[in-house]
C-alpha cells in the first residue's frame, strides 16, 4: 500500500472531530433556542452564553483539522 | 492539487518582508511588518480622536468614541470585577488589535495572525499576564497554595493547566485564521467570481471578529478565576 493511501486515510479520520462540534453545538443552540421562548427578556444574555459557548465547541473540531492539514503537508 | 499543496505550503511559513541593515542584517519576517503598519494605523487614529476633547457640548465624534470605549470598558468590568480593573486596558488594546489583524485579509495583507509565531507569542502573553494577576493578587504563598484549590487531586490538572491554556488558546486563533484562509483558496480555485464575496463575509469578517472576542474573553476569564 503507498505512503499517500496512509496519509489520506490518517487526514481524513483527524477531521472526524467535526461530529463532536456539530452535536455539541446542535444541543447548545436548541437550549438557547427553548430558554429565549420561555423568557423572551434574557435574549441579549442568552445570546452571549450561546455565542462563547459555540466558539469553544467549534475550537476542537479547529484543532482536528489543523492535524489534518500537518499530516497532509508534512507527511510525504 | 500540486500547486495548492505548494501555496499552502508557502502561505504557512512566514517570508521575510526585508532585512533590517544593522548587526549584520535582522530579517524582519511579513507578519512583523503588517503588525507595525496596523499599530502606526492604530496609533494614529488615537492621536486624531482624542484632539479637542470638551467636557460641555461634546461633538458628534467625541460621544461615538465614548460610548464605544466605555461599552467595552464596562464589558470587561462585568467579567473582572472591581479587583481586576487594572488588566482592563490591555485587554481591550489585545482585542482591538486581533480584531484588526484578523479583517486585513480583505485590503489584502496576509493577516499577521496567520503567523503561528503571533498567536503563539499573543497566547504567552496571556498566561504570563494570568499567572502575574494571581500573584499580585494573592502573594507568591497565596498563589502557589490556590495550585491546591479545591482539592489537593486535582494539583497535577492546575499544573498542567498553565501549558494548556495558552496551547488552546494559540491554537484556536491559529485554526480559525488559517482555516477561512484554505477554504477561501479553494473558494476562489473553484468559482472565482461572486461566490467568494459572499463567503468571504462569514468566513474572514465574522469568523474573525468572533476569535478576537472569543480570545480576549477566556484571557479575562482566566484572570478573574485567578484573582479570587
Amino acid at each position: 500500500m503507498s505512503a499517500t493511501l496512509f496519509v489520506a486515510i490518517g487526514a481524513g479520520i483527524a477531521v472526524l472531530t467535526g461530529i463532536g462540534a456539530g452535536v455539541g453545538i446542535g444541543k447548545a443552540t436548541s437550549s438557547a433556542v427553548d430558554a429565549i421562548a420561555r423568557q423572551p427578556e434574557a435574549e441579549s444574555k442568552i445570546s452571549k452564553a450561546l455565542l462563547l459557548g459555540c466558539a469553544l465547541a467549534e475550537a476542537t473540531a479547529i484543532y482536528g483539522f489543523v492535524i489534518a492539514l500537518l499530516i497532509i503537508l508534512f507527511l510525504k | 492539487m500540486d500547486e495548492l499543496v505548494k501555496n499552502l505550503m508557502a502561505e504557512l511559513n512566514c517570508d521575510t518582508a526585508f532585512t533590517i541593515p544593522i548587526f549584520g542584517g535582522i530579517p524582519v519576517a511579513e507578519s512583523v511588518f503588517v503588525t507595525w503598519l496596523i499599530m502606526a494605523v492604530v496609533i494614529l487614529l488615537c492621536a486624531i480622536f482624542v484632539r479637542n476633547l470638551k467636557v460641555t457640548n461634546p461633538g458628534k465624534g467625541q460621544l461615538l468614541l465614548e460610548t464605544a470605549v466605555s461599552g467595552i470598558y464596562s464589558f470587561f468590568e462585568d467579567i473582572l470585577g472591581e479587583k481586576g480593573k487594572r488588566f482592563i486596558p490591555y485587554l481591550m488594546s489585545v482585542g482591538i488589535y486581533i480584531g484588526i489583524a484578523n479583517l486585513i485579509g480583505i485590503l489584502g495583507f496576509k493577516p499577521p495572525t496567520k503567523d503561528i509565531n503571533v498567536t503563539a507569542s499573543l497566547a504567552i502573553l496571556s498566561i504570563i499576564l494570568i499567572e502575574l494577576s494571581g500573584v499580585l493578587a494573592k502573594g507568591g504563598r497565596g498563589w502557589l497554595k490556590s495550585f491546591a484549590e479545591p482539592m489537593v487531586v486535582i494539583l497535577p490538572i492546575n499544573i498542567l493547566e498553565i501549558f494548556i491554556r495558552p496551547l488552546s488558546l494559540c491554537m484556536r486563533l491559529f485554526g480559525n485564521v488559517l482555516g477561512s484562509f484554505v477554504i477561501m483558496e479553494l473558494l476562489k480555485m473553484v468559482v472565482p467570481a461572486i461566490l467568494p464575496a459572499v463567503f468571504s463575509c462569514y468566513f474572514d469578517i465574522f469568523d474573525g471578529l468572533i476569535q478576537a472576542y472569543v480570545f480576549v474573553f477566556l484571557t479575562a476569564l482566566f484572570i478573574k478565576e485567578a484573582i479570587d
